[in-house]
């Protein structure tokens, strides 16, 4: 039996699927944030928001890599 | 036979593409992230590419579980016929019901009848079939579960906002979800693709060196991967509704941020699994998300009678192709006639059953309660409420004036 290629499934499904909630949750709270009237620095705010919405792009970017066989190769 | 067989495992994977939309497009569909026709045609448009992309075709068909060549089962186009007959009629049973079911676990089945009566129970490896259906058959729906309500959870914590002095809610974005749902369904649509039409034109291509016309060991030809992808294409376009229904409000009210965490689960977890090397069902696993999510978030309930019948096609899954597989095996084994018995029954079967689907008709426009106007209707609210607040704060200031001290305080 797998039991420990069914561990790694599961762990690295959970490690990946929580890293690129939290960082796109983060983003989403950070332009949320940036979109309050009393906010002294909105541009800082809303440029790390899309630095979080970048990461996960790269994230997306991870996937695409690991889903197109031309490169897993 | 051989052309039979061709035009059977195309209808399969025509099948296979509208089983599986949903598992891609149902919660982007249900939050309103993308409209329902962009969405199938999206998924569409991305499983034709990743059939293209991907022609490392799996040289068995049954994964090692019928025991093939020497020694075992000769995988005879006779044999692929009854099981793709048993698979295709399962996959239009559920879908008439509505029940996501994994395609694959149909395929399997079909072969297993078909192999059992053409070569007897030993032809059927018993422990490749524990772990490569049973197992994984419970372990998916709670791994993709488990990841997507720690998903959901996250998501919430963190955009949950409040004023620390009034502990009013502060606006929280969560819409922007939306944007991100776009993306994680687009993964797993494109990673169906890659996937799922292999077994077809691994199914074709074995015909053909079965037949003769092609050299054994050799890929597949061009027309075979383009008709395999085209298949694919079509049926994910056709868009199962009745399934996008059940997954997309069925199961569990899904709100935007509940969404991308559960396609994020799903995309992780089907790629993770083909990776790791213990190879999950697409659709197991983009059902125990949407049910992990719809835990996730409070106030939402699941639905837990759907999730029993959903549990229970599953389970009924390899038997009842099966079944239907060893019954066409017996047929086919009779020689023409029984072959020509087979395939009108076969094709009288699915008429039968899309016609009977026309009674209740589930399309784009019906099969899933779209947010779309619930949205529209927010915007507007918002508007609404922004303005009617200016009115109140001008009201407030002039009942001020007024010494009106109830209206002030309000």
């Amino acid at each position: 039996m797998k039991w420990l290629e069914l561990l790694a499934v599961a762990g690295a499904t959970l490690i990946a699927s929580a890293t690129v909630v939290t960082l796109y949750s983060l983003g989403v709270r950070l332009t949320a944030i940036a979109g309050d009237a009393e906010q002294t620095s909105p541009g800082l705010k809303r440029s790390f928001a899309y630095a979080c919405f970048g990461l996960c792009g790269l994230a997306v970017l991870v996937g695409l890599y690991l889903i197109i066989p031309y490169f897993s190769k | 036979m051989v052309a039979l067989v061709i035009a059977l495992a195309l209808f399969f994977d025509f099948t296979n593409g509208f089983h599986d939309t949903a598992n891609a497009m149902a919660t982007p569909i249900a939050t309103g992230a993308i409209k329902p026709k962009t969405a199938v045609a999206l998924a569409a448009v991305l499983n034709l590419v990743g059939a293209f992309l991907s022609t490392e075709v799996a040289k068995t068909v049954s994964g090692g579980i019928i025991r093939e060549g020497s020694g075992g089962v000769q995988i005879t186009p006779e044999i692929i016929f009854a099981g793709l007959m048993g698979a295709v009629l399962w996959n239009m049973i559920t879908w008439l019901k509505g029940l996501p079911s994994s395609s694959s676990h149909a395929l399997f089945g079909g072969l297993i009848g078909a192999a059992i009566v053409g070569a007897g129970f030993s032809s059927v490896n018993l422990e490749t079939l524990l772990q490569k259906v049973i197992l994984p058959a419970i372990f998916a729906p709670v791994i993709a579960g488990l990841a997507a309500y720690v998903c959901t959870r996250l998501a919430y914590a963190l955009t949950s906002r409040h004023d620390p002095e009034t502990g009013s809610k502060l606006t929280q974005k969560r819409g922007g979800f939306r944007t991100g749902q776009i993306f994680t369904s687009s993964l797993v649509a494109l990673a169906h693709g890659t996937n799922d039409a292999q077994k077809t034109m691994g199914i074709i291509t074995l015909v053909l060196i079965a037949a003769g016309t092609q050299t054994p060991g050799s890929g597949p030809q061009l027309w075979v991967i383009t008709a395999c992808a085209l298949a694919i294409a079509i049926g994910t376009y056709a868009g199962g509704w009745r399934i996008i229904r059940t997954m997309g409000s069925g199961l569990t009210e899904v709100k935007p941020a509940q969404g991308f965490a559960a396609e994020s689960s799903t995309a992780s977890a089907i790629l993770a699994s083909s990776h790791l090397g213990f190879a999950l069902s697409t659709t197991q696993v983009a059902s125990g998300s949407v049910i992990g999510s719809g835990m996730g978030r409070r106030g939402t309930t699941v639905r837990w009678n759907m999730v029993g019948k959903i549990a229970l096609g599953w389970l009924f899954t390899l038997p009842a192709a099966g079944i239907v597989g060893a019954l066409t095996a017996l047929l086919v084994m009779t020689g023409v006639v029984g072959v020509l018995i087979a395939a009108i029954a076969g094709t009288g079967a699915v008429l039968f059953m899309f016609f009977y689907s026309r009674k209740s008709s589930v399309s784009h426009q019906n099969a899933v309660e779209v947010e779309e106007a619930g949205q529209a209707v927010r915007f507007a609210k918002k508007k609404a409420m922004a303005r009617a607040r200016a009115e109140a704060k001008a009201k407030a200031k002039a009942d001020a004036k007024a010494n009106d001290p109830k209206e002030n305080r309000r």
